[in-house]
């Protein structure tokens, strides 16, 4: 992995209390002193990370602060401003900045703090706001991690079919509510089961991906199916629910009939050896998702097949 | 507005909490640690008492949870919720520091009285009988709040329902000025419970005040009386009230209807008498609670 450059800008005292620690530390450490000079290279080749001492020049540095964070591309890099003790109380609102610690601080606490703004960047910038759930590459790291690892767990793709005539009927703000209670379902049903062997992801819109040990994945994908089916008649008016589907006319006029929304989860067993790459595994996850969705209601479809992914180009 | 009213509406509105039986948090406890526990089953626990549905319920109705509906069942609400949650919510569940044999008793009518609401919304085939069954277990939820929030209030109550020979009911409203579906009423609206579990816990004494769920109050009217005519457990006073009339006309029971659901109702208190004494046994064991 490439070395993270951290850029500090701090006065020449705290440099010197600071840097012998950060020296052997794997991270590559800039340390800046003068604060007109840093701020353009600041913004025309950005670090990794930047603590900034705010007595240096407390307007620059609020500024600058600002200026980063007002930046779409550059808003998700993680700031750690130095204070002094009597300089606390501030209105954090108007200075965006993710952490502080005091010029007090000793070597090991900057190193701790930068090891979290890390930690706690990674998990914010790669989640599903909505969901809060874990993205793409969150995911495809997972998979990568249990392909590699030669683990049998079935890597489960679960989609929220007839979403969209739902979002349609009741406007997005219950097609978001839907979302997030499948996400709250399958968190709960996975990691209430299997804690941090389990995993759970959101692609995307009506996406989501979990990950369980094989040899449960039927127990799994019925107790999420039956949470969801238990779940449903709270969002559907009683009036559709009644008529048992949503009824809505075309542009001729003339009245469609659309089904309530309901779980397909496509199943690709992680056999030893038969991947090599999370890519194949979506590569099966496609075909398979044909067969769940073609059946009605809230299906489950499990891949069978054992041989190795790519006998047939052999 | 008395004065005493006007106390009491006002330790409503900061009222946080509410105590639960000792054995009950026990065997939760034992059932979460257990590994095997599955969620059904911490569940049907949790269905078993009052003071625990109550909170589920009002944890899920919050407003981080944006639901289109309230949600009005245990089982939906686990759901949603999660392990983590529910077993944070019974470790640090506080229980009753003294506990009196009314306590027990109380419990053990609101269970019998979930149960009949249970069968009688089948029987009536009321759409979702497990709501109305979970309205039951919680129209007494006033008389669990008097009890531990306004103890003193709640003895003289006791006292005059003994000297007067009169209701428990009639008690609660000459001492308190008001009832406990008032105060029933007061915190499901401050918990933001569903309305369906609202109207039968505010008006099971006044059904005509029902107003969008004047059947399922009906019920719980209905099978409040019977546990009582069963003689299962105890709602504060030794008698059976009459039943309304406009209760019966709501509900259409007829003779056979009655004939068929009582043995069903029998039967299931005899299996809840099982569990209420395995709850009576648990709390000898720890004689300093009670």
């Amino acid at each position: 992995m490439r070395t993270k450059k951290i850029l500090i800008l701090v006065e020449k005292d705290l440099q010197k209390r600071w840097a012998p620690i950060l020296k052997n530390s794997s991270y590559h450490i800039i340390f800046k002193n003068d604060p007109q000079r840093a701020a353009e290279e600041i913004l025309s080749s950005p670090p990794e990370l930047l603590v900034l001492q705010e007595s240096l020049n407390q307007v620059l540095i609020w500024e600058l602060i600002k200026a980063l964070k007002n930046n779409l591309n550059l808003s998700f890099l993680p700031i750690l401003m130095v204070l002094k003790k009597e300089n606390l109380n501030k209105d954090w609102f108007s200075v965006p900045a993710d952490d502080f610690l005091f010029e007090e601080a000793c070597g090991e606490e900057i190193l701790s703090r930068i090891q979290l703004a890390f930690a706690r960047a990674q998990r914010s910038v790669d989640n599903n706001p909505l969901t809060g759930l874990p993205g793409n590459t969150t995911i495809l790291r997972a998979i990568q991690e249990k392909i590699n690892a030669e683990e049998e767990v079935a890597v489960a793709y679960v989609d929220l079919d007839h979403f969209k005539p739902f979002n349609d009927r009741y406007g997005f703000a219950r097609g978001d509510e839907i979302l997030r209670m499948v996400a709250r379902i399958l968190s709960n049903v996975v990691l209430g089961r299997y804690g941090a062997q389990g995993f759970v992801g959101h692609i995307g819109g009506d996406d989501f991906v979990f990950i369980c040990p094989l040899k449960e994945i039927e127990k799994v994908c019925q107790e999420i199916i039956k949470d969801f089916a238990a779940l449903l008649p709270n969002f559907i008016d009683p009036k559709d629910w009644n008529r048992g589907y949503f009824e809505e006319k075309d542009r001729q006029g003339k009245k469609q009939r659309f089904s309530f929304p309901s779980l397909s989860i496509a199943v690709v067993p992680l056999l030893p050896g038969r991947f090599k790459h999370y890519g194949e595994v979506s590569a099966v996850a496609a075909q398979i998702k044909k067969m769940a969705k073609g059946k009605e209601g809230n299906s489950f479809f499990i891949d069978r097949r054992r041989q190795p992914y790519e006998t047939k180009n052999r | 507005m008395n004065d005493t009213k006007r106390k009491i509406k006002k330790r409503l509105r900061n009222l946080q909490s509410l105590p639960t039986l000792p054995p009950i948090v026990g065997k939760l406890t034992k059932l979460i640690g257990d590994e095997n526990a599955t969620a059904p089953q911490i569940a049907e626990l949790i269905e078993k008492d009052q003071v625990l549905t109550s909170k589920v319920l009002r944890m899920v109705n919050s407003a981080f949870y944006g639901f289109p509906r309230r949600i009005s069942t245990v089982s939906n609400a686990i759901v949603l919720l999660g392990f983590n949650v529910i077993r944070t919510l019974v470790i640090t569940a506080s229980i009753f520091e003294t506990m009196q044999s009314n306590d027990l008793t109380l419990w053990e009518h609101s269970l019998g009285v979930a149960a009949a609401s249970g069968i009688l919304a089948q029987r009536l085939e009321l759409q979702n009988p497990e709501e109305v069954t979970t309205a039951g277990l919680l129209h007494d939820l006033g008389k669990v709040v008097i009890r531990t929030e306004f103890p003193d209030l709640y003895q003289r109550i006791v006292a005059s329902v003994r000297e007067k020979k009169i209701y428990f009911l009639d008690a609660e409203r000459e001492i308190l000025g008001l009832d406990h579906g008032e105060i029933g009423r007061l915190l499901a609206n401050q918990w933001n419970l569903p309305e369906r579990l609202l109207e039968p816990i505010a008006y099971h004494h006044q059904i005509d005040k029902a107003h969008k769920f004047k059947k399922e109050t009906a019920i719980v009217h209905f099978a409040d009386i019977v546990t009582r005519a069963e003689g299962y457990g105890s709602g504060g006073d030794p008698w059976v009230p009459p039943l309304t009339e406009k209760a019966w006309k709501l509900l259409k029971l007829t003779a056979e209807d009655l004939k068929e659901i009582i043995p069903v109702f029998e039967d299931r208190l005899f299996e809840l008498r099982f569990f209420t004494l395995e709850m009576q046994n648990e709390n000898q064991k720890n004689p300093h609670l009670s």
